[in-house]
């Protein structure tokens, strides 16, 4: 049987091949350079656990939460607060961390059940806001404003040992999301957003499938937000703020919604880019938040999408 | 033996009395018509049956166990399946894609090479083959309708129910649907209650018409009956 279901699928040996010669040559790459951009390096890693676990959500079932950086904040200062105040391992914490983040998104998943569209938006947004208030107002436990301190995750603070870390992290994301978007979940992800009344009228759980997407999307948000906190070595309300929640929406819709790279792609050319225009002060968010508008008004599919069509027609004229 | 039986079906849609007081039941192995002017509440009995929202009152029973009000997916994993009469397509997903989500839903063990391997079948059963990977928005209306029935016969149906799935055919096609709708009955053993407005193809195919007007059973008999009977006949025609 010759179809192709997914071009990911397809041509496997060679592509995977080529994925692990890249990956090698990305795993080598932080003793080459200086801290600065090792730092950048692991900042990228970040978001790229962040805007693929978004895109699950976003990408693969049509949730357009906007509670996904407070997710984050969630793993993190759960994470913090235990190590701090009780003294619990880093690594524990991490773990608390992601259940929790868990736990709350099974919660808002399913607050949200029964809405769609801009209606979830808003909820999400309200619980982003709610979490925010709360951290800044519960000083004794939190340190507000001026962040939380907490412990790291290695005895002797290298760069290089948290891009491994990092790294793990973002290939651990990266393969939940794959495994469950090349599952027989995933078909009901797309089946969901494409149309609730004929998923439901093909056997489809609407309910469980939304809140699988949503519990498992938050756990790897809070997994990300926990070992950003252990890495910073400082927890601050910067961190499930909506500024970070418009950085990672515009690193999946510019990289690409509902594509597997897309987000990657994303999230490290905005990260980088940053980078370099970060004397613009926070105004870089608002930029990147237009070209995200721009984006999903005219190329939907964001880079990858571009590309897509690009290499199409260049078939096309050489076939 | 009656695989469905609805007793006293009414639905409200605000002020809209959709149903009033519906009784009716198909026999197992039977392929039924349902018919009616516009707005006579065909779809919407159709949306009952399926569970795409409880009725005001009455109840559904299938093989005996009462499922008013459980809802769709659940329905469907009993075996009751449905088309829409307006096709509701996973427009971004290829078509083996779209019906592999009635696979997986019916058995979720399949692994990527059994859901495959069906959904291919149902495709071919109904005449998409060619079409596997083309994405379900590019196909055309009949093609749609077509697509619909490949999913609802992936869910593993023992009732199917089919709304007017003849819309924009030629005769030739429609004789040839009839004989595929027929084959659906003797050679897969599925029950089937069929929303159609080609009276002719109704006379041919099924052995039993139920009709609705403005919400209730005007009657119900043999295709021979109905067609003859001056009720129907004001029914559709008006005053
Ligand atoms: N979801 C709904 N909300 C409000 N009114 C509805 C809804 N669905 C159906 N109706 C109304 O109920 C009545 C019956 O509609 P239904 O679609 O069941 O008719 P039908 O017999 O299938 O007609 P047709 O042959 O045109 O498909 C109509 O007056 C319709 O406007
Ligand atoms: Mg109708």
């Amino acid at each position: 049987m010759t179809i192709s279901l997914g071009e990911s699928r397809l041509k496997s040996t060679p592509k995977i091949l080529l994925c692990l010669a890249g990956l090698a040559v990305f795993a080598l790459l932080p003793w080459t350079m200086g801290v600065y951009n090792q730092h950048v390096l692991i900042v990228c890693l970040f978001y790229t656990m962040m805007a693929a676990s978004w895109n699950l959500l976003a990408g693969y079932t049509g949730q357009v939460s906007f509670g996904h950086a407070a997710f984050a904040g969630i793993g993190a200062y759960v994470s913090g607060i235990l190590v701090v105040k009780a003294g619990l391992n880093p690594w524990g914490g991490v773990v608390i961390g992601t259940l929790c983040a868990a736990a709350f998104g099974f919660l808002v998943g399913l607050l949200c059940l029964r809405m769609g569209g801009i209606y979830l938006s808003l909820t999400t947004l309200g619980f982003s806001e709610i979490l925010h208030i709360v951290i800044n107002n519960e000083y004794e436990i939190t340190r507000g404003t001026m962040g939380l301190q907490v412990p790291g995750l290695i005895e002797n603070y290298s760069k290089i040992a948290y891009f491994y870390i990092f790294l793990a992290g973002a290939l651990i994301t990266l393969a939940v999301v794959y495994r469950l978007v090349h599952s027989n979940a995933g078909l009901n992800f797309r089946a969901v957003q494409n149309d609730e009344r004929a998923a439901s009228a093909l056997g489809v759980d609407v309910v469980r499938t939304r809140l699988l997407a949503f519990t498992v999307s938050s756990a790897l948000a809070g997994m990300a937000g926990a070992l950003y906190g252990h890495y910073m070595l400082l927890i601050t309300p910067h961190l499930p703020s909506l500024d970070q929640q418009f950085l990672v929406l515009s690193m999946t819709v510019i990289g690409g919604l509902g594509s597997f790279v897309g987000p990657v792609i994303g999230a490290f050319s905005l990260e980088i880019l940053s980078e370099y225009i970060r004397a613009w002060g926070e105004y870089h968010v608002l930029v990147f938040g237009l070209v995200a508008l721009f984006v999903a008004r005219f190329a939907p599919k964001g880079i990858v999408g571009i590309y897509k069509a690009w290499r199409g027609k260049y078939r096309a004229a050489t076939a | 033996m009656e695989l469905i039986k609805g007793v006293g079906i009414t639905k409200h849609f605000g002020g809209v009395k959709a149903l009033s007081g519906v009784d009716f039941k198909v026999e197992q192995g039977t392929i039924v018509g349902l018919i009616g002017p516009n707005g006579a509440g065909k779809t919407t009995l159709f949306n009952i049956v399926a569970g795409a929202f409880p009725p005001t009152s009455g109840t559904v029973h299938f093989e005996g166990v009462d499922i008013t009000g459980l809802p769709a997916y659940k329905i469907c994993r009993r075996g009751v399946a449905r088309t829409f009469q307006v096709t509701r397509p996973f427009g971004e997903m290829s078509c083996v894609e779209n019906v592999a989500v009635g696979v997986v839903n019916h058995q979720p063990d399949a692994s990527r090479a059994v859901w495959t391997q069906r959904a291919v079948e149902c495709l071919r059963i109904v005449g998409l083959e060619g079409f596997e990977s083309t994405e379900a928005r590019h196909l055309n209306v009949v093609q749609k309708k077509k697509l619909e029935i490949a999913r609802a016969l992936a869910t593993g149906p023992k009732l199917l129910m089919l709304d007017e799935v003849l819309g924009g055919l030629n005769s030739q096609e429609i004789q040839d649907a009839i004989t595929f709708i027929r084959n659906l009955r003797d050679q897969l053993g599925l029950t089937i209650l069929w929303i159609e407005h080609v009276m002719g193809a109704i006379m041919q195919a099924t052995e039993k018409v139920i009709v609705l007007d403005q919400g209730r059973i005007l009657m119900n008999g043999s295709p021979e009956e109905v067609v003859n009977d001056s009720r129907v006949i004001h029914a559709y025609l008006g005053d």
